[in-house]
């Protein structure tokens, strides 16, 4: 048993040699975290697991008992977006967009770990999320927007 | 609006719609022909039912906001609120659209759209409510469009923004259908351009893995020259395992002849054994010494999509229907329909937004293999590329290898030389057969790998020729096409030619141009960067800092320039430290977004000269993830400063023109650093070291 976005969910006995983000994606119907290599170097399956940024692709679904998991659907209530959201609606991040959810989850982490963080700590935070498009700018804006806001 | 009349019109509300269109079957290749867009087509793609608006976005979304320009035209035209329109991303069952390429959405579409919404909006406005709309054309300057009405020059909250930001299912692989199997097609690790197939593999391990479905001999047509072994599996983690315990034996032929790539289109080599066949500059400069003579080699380089392209397949009720992630939907229709002897009416391509096209997406090759599957087990089916495969099966960026020459007398080029061997681009061997390459390579030049060589500026006698060879990678368009290599190698030179007559590089350039708005760009972005109040060249500590510039024009209608400021270490490291940018694309629809394309060409540009390679092995692309074909990250990423020149020239792209200018920037302030001429890219910092 673990918990996804606040709803305590199993993971059915033949999904347990899956990683997290097929987990996600193919059992439990979220398709906000993204495939993008599956091997932990892009950063587009990025989830929350209990309070940290983690790369779904390379976490396995059996070491998900008694965890808290948070992904992109579960971060708006209701029709109020996160912070982060609204940020990244303001700045307009989304190109192809992607690589967006891994990227909106990764700053979510960091602004609850370290609400005012340093241009040094967002790029420590964030350089493991690439974008092809080159939306880096952009995020950078929006997270310093979200950080006001926060 | 009259309810009870739009019911009786049988559910169809008022459609501005002309009816499907004919499917294109031609020859094998299915080449893609379709129209440019006119009104009559336009008609088809907005709608007006019970007080709301449908807009059928007639181009694929693929990050260049495509749908937010078009639903600003259409609420300007149609003049409602932004909330009025709904857009919809299309599908085969519509008239076939051109492909999303060369950034001409905006310079073509803006038109025949606002000409369709005008049209709809009168017809609602005298109170129709059912019924096809006739499209009569009225002049631009009876279009509110194109005098800046409404929704023009604002940057709204883009479309699909909302979706994005909440996860919301809109690509390929988001798709989920009742039923659905995992599918991948196994193919051999050799070039593409080397006959493969699938000789011998072991079933009883495969069907011994959990979750195993299924093992597809029918794995739809080769890609280049490798046949494939299809896979299936209820899980799509089994995938990897299933592969592993087929352990499949590949026969492969024998090495490609060109399988040393950088041997083969050697510039060098070639000029020695003749000139180049193809002329895109027909001047004849003089025999004699050259003041510049400069050798640019520019490697292969893959688009580097974050999605690796995907497709979901069913067949069902002797219909196929396709979700996919394609720059093109229609040519998917066409080739699989050939493909696997169907109809084109057996056939929907359904458009999803794509998760970076830059040029990749368009041809068909994972949407063939889930067809191929799910044609084989009479289930859906979802495809997504694996990394690997995504760089070993797509088509890339030609490497290319140019030789520059110029002459100067009295601080003007009087003579001027550029010669480049590369591989196709408009010809890919991706999608001709071979014995119609020997075809089209005896009578054809390639446009796209010419792109950018007829120089915009006065040089005297220029002369520009080009070759392209087949070679045992797949390679095609790329952001830009040939305007990248071919702008970083030109604009490398011409800094050269300035520094040999001892002048400003951006006075040196301005002084060979005729075209006032390519002046324009390039006197604006001296101006944002105060180029002329700040040295080219100085030392930080043990830093050295150089500034470039470079400008050009894409496609002959776009304009662009760009100063780079960079930063080198003294092991030669590279950090470009600041880019502004001037661009001048006519009337601009979304500046915000236009904006965005810059930011997204700048840090191409940036790749283009820092880092983009794809390393091969006897010919094969042995690039297997991002740490063997990195891409530009968030650290690396400089400041950027853009600057949209606001003209009333008709409205033309933006999504690859700073690719013109971004590329020489970087390379002319490595050099102003350095004093190094870069003339092998990306980078190779030990070159740079102080
Ligand atoms: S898909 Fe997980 S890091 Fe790339
Ligand atoms: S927005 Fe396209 S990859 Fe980041």
């Amino acid at each position: 048993m673990f918990r996804l976005n606040g709803q305590s969910e199993d993971v059915p006995g033949d999904w347990s040699d899956e990683p997290l983000l097929h987990l996600l994606r193919e059992h439990f119907g979220l398709k906000g975290a993204k495939f993008g290599c599956g091997v932990g170097l892009c950063g587009a399956c990025k989830v929350i697991v209990d309070g940290e940024a983690v790369r779904s692709c390379t976490f396995p679904a059996s070491a998900l008992e008694g965890t808290e998991v948070r992904t992109i659907e579960g971060l708006a209530r209701g029709e109020n977006l996160h912070p982060v959201q609204a940020a990244w609606l303001a700045e307009a991040v989304p190109q192809c967009g992607y690589c967006q959810s891994g990227q909106i989850m990764s700053a979510v982490a960091l602004l609850e770990q370290n609400p005012a963080p340093s241009d040094t700590d967002v790029d420590a935070a964030m350089d493991g999320n690439l974008c092809r498009c080159g939306t880096y700018t952009r995020i950078r804006k929006a997270i310093a927007r979200a950080t006001e806001a926060v | 609006m009259n309810r009870r009349g739009f019911l009786k019109a049988g559910g169809v509300g008022l459609v501005a719609l002309i009816g499907g269109g004919a499917a294109v079957f031609s020859q094998v290749p299915v080449i893609p022909s379709r129209p440019e867009p006119d009104f009559e087509a336009a008609a088809g793609w907005i709608a007006y039912r019970d007080g709301r608006y449908t807009l059928t976005l007639p181009r694929a979304e693929m990050g260049q906001n495509i749908a937010t320009a078009m639903k600003q035209i259409a609420c300007t035209e149609l003049d409602v609120d932004w909330d009025a329109v709904d857009v919809e991303l299309h599908d085969t069952a519509r008239a076939g659209v051109k492909p999303t390429v060369g950034s001409e959405s905006v310079m073509l579409f803006t038109e025949p759209l606002a000409q369709a919404c005008a049209a709809l909006r009168d017809a609602v406005a005298a109170g129709r409510a059912t019924g096809e709309v006739e499209v009569v054309a009225r002049p631009r300057s009876a279009l509110k469009v194109f005098q800046r009405g409404g929704a023009i020059g604002q940057s709204p909250v883009i479309a699909q923004g909302l979706e994005i930001v909440t996860g919301q299912p809109i690509y390929a692989a988001d798709i989920d259908r009742p039923g659905m199997l995992f599918g991948r097609v196994l193919r051999a690790p050799a070039s593409t351009e080397v006959r493969s197939r699938p000789v011998a593999w072991n079933a009883d391990a495969a069907q011994a893995v959990a979750g195993f479905v299924a093992v597809v001999e029918d794995a739809g047509p080769p890609i280049g020259q490798a046949q494939g072994l299809g896979i299936v599996a209820s899980r799509p983690g089994a995938l990897d395992a299933i592969a592993e315990a087929l352990a499949v034996e590949w026969d492969v032929g024998s090495d490609h002849p060109r399988a040393d790539v950088g041997a083969a289109i050697d510039v060098d080599t070639a000029l020695a054994a003749g000139p180049l066949p193809h002329v895109s500059l027909d001047g004849a400069p003089e025999d004699g010494a050259w003041d510049v003579d400069l050798r640019v080699d520019v490697p292969l380089a893959a688009h580097g999509p974050i999605e690796p392209r995907a497709a979901v397949a069913e067949w069902a009720d002797e219909r196929l229907t396709i979700w996919a992630g394609s720059q093109d939907v229609f040519y998917i229709r066409d080739v699989v329909a050939d493909a696997f002897s169907l109809g084109a009416d057996q056939v929907l391509v359904q458009s999803c937004r794509v998760g970076g096209g830059f040029g990749g997406k368009t041809i068909c090759t994972v949407e063939a293999e889930a067809a191929a599957l799910s044609l084989a087990l009479s289930a859906p089916v979802k495809v997504q590329w694996t990394r690997p495969q995504e760089f070993a099966l797509a088509f890339h960026r030609p490497p290319s290898s140019h030789r520059i020459k110029a002459r100067l007398q009295d601080g003007r080029v009087t003579d001027w030389d550029h010669a480049q061997v590369s591989s196709h681009v408009m010809f890919t061997s991706a999608v001709l057969p071979s014995w119609m390459q020997r075809g089209t390579d005896l009578f054809a030049g390639d446009g796209g790998v010419e792109r950018g060589m007829a120089v915009p500026y006065r040089l005297g006698r220029a002369r520009a020729a080009y070759d392209a060879l087949r070679l045992p990678v797949h390679t095609g368009p790329w952001r830009g096409l040939g305007a990248g290599p071919n702008a970083l190698a030109t604009e490398s030179a011409l800094d050269e030619a300035a520094r040999v007559a001892g002048l400003d590089p951006l006075a040196f350039r301005l002084a060979h141009i005729d075209d006032p708005r390519l002046a324009a760009v390039l006197e604006e972005v001296g101006r944002i960067a105060d180029w002329s109040g700040t040295a080219q060249s100085a030392q930080r500590g043990e830093t050295r800092i150089g500034r470039g510039i470079a400008c050009g024009i894409y496609k002959e209608v776009s304009y662009a320039a760009t100063v780079a400021e960079v930063a080198v270490s003294p092991d030669g490291r590279v950090r470009v430290t600041h880019l502004w940018c001037t661009h001048e694309c006519g009337l601009v629809v979304n500046p915000d977004q236009v904006k965005a394309q810059c930011e997204g060409n700048l840090l191409w540009s940036l790749g283009m000269v820092l880092t983009d390679d794809l390393p091969l092995d006897r010919g094969r692309v042995a690039a297997e993830y991002f740490s063997d074909a990195p891409i530009p990250t968030l650290t690396e990423t400089p400041e950027i400063t853009i600057a949209l020149l606001d003209t009333d020239n008709p409205p033309v792209g933006a999504g690859e023109t700073a690719m013109v200018s971004g590329p020489g920037a970087i390379a002319n302030a490595i050099r102003a650093a350095t004093g190094h001429r870069l003339s092998r890219f990306p980078v190779d910092v030990t070159e740079l070291a102080a």
